[in-house]
């Protein structure tokens, strides 16, 4: 059993002028007991005892608070002495006394910045991550080429493991994902078409919006919250844990070996996935469409042939290397920012994901840019 | 005599498809420096995992303060928990706060202090510790090793624990700031009356600091004795032990 543990007490005899203190005089106890101290009016100008003969416990805690309430009594004329106190009391009271000056010291404040030092220290601090930015995009554009002349670098392996974990795990939510957005958007556009009577072109309106926009979107924002978050996570472990490092110095280049792994994997798997969202897409659509507009599967896909075709999938399919390139290279780069506190791992993470949607949106509109000027 | 403060009987423990202990048996008296050694892999850091209750054995007793570790609730294990103090290998210091911060952190999470009692109390810990005053403003990344260790022992004490575990306290420090650490803990266990426990393999601190050691081997404690009589002894695993370093 914990014995119960009653707070500490300091109790005023006034025909003998002492204090008494009692009980457990150590972190957990003296809490209240300076407020209580404080509170009641305090003697003045007296010679008072404090006897510590019924304390329990007397920690450095107990110790501190004893010495404050010694130097309440004495700021007001009264002479203060102990009595009953063990030796390694004594000792513990001596020692604090010993240290007193510094107690009071308080740490600097770190400075406040102005609103201008902050502005500068944002773009200036944009500026570097711009810098790194390219500098990676450098480095990883010239181990790609230097990998032609030799074909180990490729690290295939690792690609091939990067597929695996970037794109086969992640085929069931693109799959339950997609579908969804295909009976949303079905639903959606039949409401409208359904009071014009043309429910036909339901296939022709949910397939242009499926292939060019909804499924590359889609399939780009599960990527970069699952796999650009990963990438950080990995890369930024392996800086803390000075892996990184390690690698420079076996005169190894961390970006052969970590960073061209994950775009190729990327580059390869993406096309596939966008291709995979289409179809169930589509699936979704369909059978959206037969249930509430009534246009028949076959009816839906024969408009989708003739309407949209193979050409618009493909407009959407050519987003997919720009989506690879950005989640990855985003990732990477801000894995490789990590520094080693436990704050920067989380905010890195946090960092990639944003940039990477951010990234992607803006690609994705610079598509949209493009494809009106050529007329697609 | 009083009641010894850590007390274990039978200890038993089998971890990963191996016994790490097949009986192990110790008492720490209260006042004392107690040191427990043993080669790599003897399960050393087991057992002081186990006295933590981060562990829970496979068989035997171990009793704290008097209490027996498998009988307390979570009420009791906490209230118990508060009593001891833990120096962890890496230091283990948050990183996202000041030295004084991570000194503070368990005073305001655990009791009810007025702030400025808090912070002159952590500033005391920050002292005791023979760091200098300027430390306690600097967030762990920017101390040197040896003053991190420093800055994990402050916020070890901070509770003011009647019992203080080490890992490895010296491990990683160069030979001047072990000493000076060694030095801390005999000073610490006078000042503030600790029982102190220390995991090491670090001879010349042990040498220095303990007052018995016991020797952990095949899973048993094999010897329990001053250091300088252990190295002495002539049982064949302590006496390999001592000739390999």
């Amino acid at each position: 059993m914990i014995k119960p543990r009653p707070e500490a007490h300091l109790v005023f005899d006034k025909e003998k002028n002492s204090y008494l203190c009692e009980g457990s005089w150590s972190i957990l106890g003296v809490g209240e007991l300076f407020r209580q101290f404080e509170q009641n009016p305090l003697p003045e100008s007296q010679k008072l005892t404090i006897n510590g003969s019924k304390m329990r416990q007397f920690d450095s805690a107990g110790a501190l608070t004893l010495i404050t309430c010694i130097d309440a009594l004495q700021a007001r004329d009264n002479q203060v002495e102990l009595t009953d106190f063990t030796e390694p009391q004594q000792n513990l009271l001596g020692l604090i006394k010993e240290k007193r000056e510094v107690l009071d010291y308080t740490p600097p404040r770190l400075k406040k910045k102005n609103i201008l030092y902050k502005i500068g220290e944002e773009a200036v601090h944009k500026l570097n991550q711009m810098n790194g930015l390219i500098v990676l995009i450098g480095d990883l554009s010239e181990k790609i080429v230097a990998a032609f002349y030799e074909w180990r670098r490729f690290q295939f392996p690792s690609v091939v493991s990067n597929i695996n974990s970037t794109g086969v795990t992640a085929l069931p939510i693109i799959a339950l994902l997609s579908f969804l957005i295909g009976v949303v958007l079905a639903y959606q556009m039949g409401l409208q078409l359904e009071t014009y009577g043309a429910s036909i072109f339901i296939a022709y309106l949910s397939g242009m919006a499926i292939f060019r926009e909804f499924a590359p979107l889609i399939t780009a924002i599960i990527v970069a919250g699952r796999t650009s978050s990963a990438f950080t996570a990995q890369i930024g472990s392996m800086k803390i844990n000075e892996e990184i490092d390690a690698l420079h110095t076996m005169g190894l280049s961390p970006t052969e070996l970590l960073v061209v792994p994950k775009v190729l994997g990327l580059l390869i798997i993406f096309p596939l996935l966008i291709f995979w969202a289409d179809f169930f897409s589509t699936m979704g659509a369909m059978i959206m469409s037969k249930f509430m507009l009534n246009v028949g599967y076959i009816d839906f896909l024969t408009r989708l042939k003739d309407s949209v075709g193979f050409k618009q999938m493909l407009l959407g399919l050519y987003k997919a290397p720009a989506f690879a390139i950005l989640i990855a290279l985003v990732g990477c780069f801000q894995g490789f920012r990590v520094e080693s506190n436990a704050d920067s791992l989380g905010t890195q993470t946090t960092k990639s994901v944003v940039q990477a949607l951010f990234l992607i949106i803006i690609a994705d509109a610079a598509y949209s840019v493009i494809y009106s000027w050529l007329d697609l | 005599m009083s009641e010894p403060v850590i007390e274990i009987k039978g200890l038993k423990n089998y971890l990963g498809g191996q016994w790490v202990h097949s009986d192990v048996n110790l008492t720490v008296e209260k006042g004392e420096i107690f040191a427990i050694i043993g080669g790599s892999g003897s399960g050393k850091t087991t057992i002081l995992r186990s006295i933590l209750m981060l562990l829970k054995p496979t068989a035997g007793t171990i009793r704290v303060f008097g209490e027996n570790l498998a009988e307390l609730d979570e009420k009791g294990a906490n209230a118990l928990r508060r009593r001891w103090g833990m120096l962890f290998q890496h230091s283990a210091l948050f990183s996202a706060m000041t030295v004084l911060e991570n000194i503070m952190f368990p005073m305001r999470e655990l009791a009810s202090l007025d702030a400025h009692l808090m912070r002159q109390l952590a500033m005391l810990k920050v002292t005791l510790v023979g760091l200098p005053k300027e430390a306690a403003g600097k967030f762990a990344a920017q101390l040197s090793g040896g003053m991190q260790r420093r800055a994990a022992a402050a916020r070890a004490i901070a509770m003011d624990p009647e019992l203080l575990f080490l890992d490895e306290p010296t491990s990683g420090l160069d030979p001047l700031s072990a000493k000076q650490f060694d030095n801390l803990i005999l000073f610490l266990r006078d000042a503030l009356n600790l029982t102190v426990v220390i995991v090491s393999h670090d001879i010349e601190s042990l040498l220095r600091t303990t007052d018995r050691v016991a020797f952990v081997g095949k899973g048993k404690i094999i010897s329990v004795e001053p250091m300088k009589d252990l190295m002495q002894n002539k049982h064949p695993l302590i006496a390999d032990y001592f000739s390999k370093i």
